[in-house]
């Protein structure tokens, strides 16, 4: 995880931990799981990225 | 998207898991309807709000691998021949239909070899049947297993994937969830106490990041691999 979706994980969960209604917790929640899986998407994304622009036969 | 839920369960009041998901309902754009608390069905107004819904839900107990008795009778009763299918106009063509539907046996249960022996999409085959004659879409199914066994934390994440089924665009993907978190997500900020807000508005500003960094590196990607077509 890199420090930015660190920072950004942190943030969610004490707003989180702070909303009284369960369905806004939930809420709040989820986004945190969907922010970590945008940050494992990124580096997939990023990851196949480089590894198709290394193309020595290309050079 | 308009989503119409309609329930079927004999004792509504005392089942949790149902008290559960209609507490967890989103508040626009869903009609809630309990079946079995109308003595006879109005006909015409249950058609009406199937033809006005962009969405069904049926939402129910699993008795005996199928819906409770009271699903059926508004089955037989609401859905009649011409209104589906007769006259050729098929009204409910290109509707979603989405299944809810709670169990008392554990998801493994619902394999050949497991304790029920067959799998849900087979239990489940003659809606799927009716939603093929009527030609609307038939979504996954949305079960929720063992209910009274879930954690707080499996319960908080139930509320938002049910919402989701009942108002998030098919496919499940990352980006259809993106997208429902974008759309949700001011309302959600504007709800927060004052000192909340700022914070809020950093999470949006950091995900829509996010969102737009995935998509740039999708279509870098694209293009890579179009030139590698060549």
């Amino acid at each position: 995880m890199t420090e930015q979706a660190e920072w950004l994980h942190t943030q969610i969960e004490t707003l989180a931990s702070q909303q009284a209604q369960f369905t806004n917790r939930a809420f709040w929640l989820a986004l945190d799981k969907l922010v970590a899986e945008q940050d494992r998407r990124n580096d997939q994304l990023q990851g196949e990225v480089d590894g198709r622009s290394w193309r020595p036969d290309r050079w | 998207m308009k989503t119409l839920v309609l329930v079927s369960h004999p004792r509504l009041a005392d089942s949790t898991s149902q008290q559960f998901l209609k507490a967890s309902l989103p508040p626009q754009n869903v009609t809630w309807e309990h079946l079995e608390s109308q003595q006879k069905f109005d006909v015409d107004r249950e058609q009406d709000q199937l033809r006005q819904a962009d969405r069904i839900i049926l939402q129910f107990p699993l008795y005996w691998y199928a819906a409770p008795a009271g699903l059926k009778q508004w089955e037989d009763d609401v859905l009649t021949r011409t209104f589906v299918y007769g006259d050729h106009r098929f009204p409910l063509a290109d509707k979603e239909l989405g299944i809810v539907v709670t169990t008392g046996m554990p998801e493994k249960a619902f394999q050949r070899g497991g304790a029920e022996g067959l799998t849900l999409d087979a239990a489940l085959a003659p809606l799927a049947a009716v939603a093929a004659r009527a030609h609307v879409r038939w979504l996954p199914t949305f079960p929720i297993y063992q209910f009274a066994y879930l954690e707080e934390p499996e319960k908080l994440q139930l509320v938002v994937d049910y919402q989701r089924y009942l108002t998030q665009a098919q496919p499940d993907s990352l980006e259809q969830r993106q997208s429902w978190f974008a759309h949700k997500l001011p309302a959600m900020i504007d709800q927060l106490p004052p000192e909340q807000q700022a914070t809020g508005r950093l999470i949006q500003a950091e995900f829509d990041q996010q969102k737009d960094d995935i998509e740039a590196l999708a279509d870098t990607l694209a293009m890579i691999k179009e030139q590698e077509d060549d």
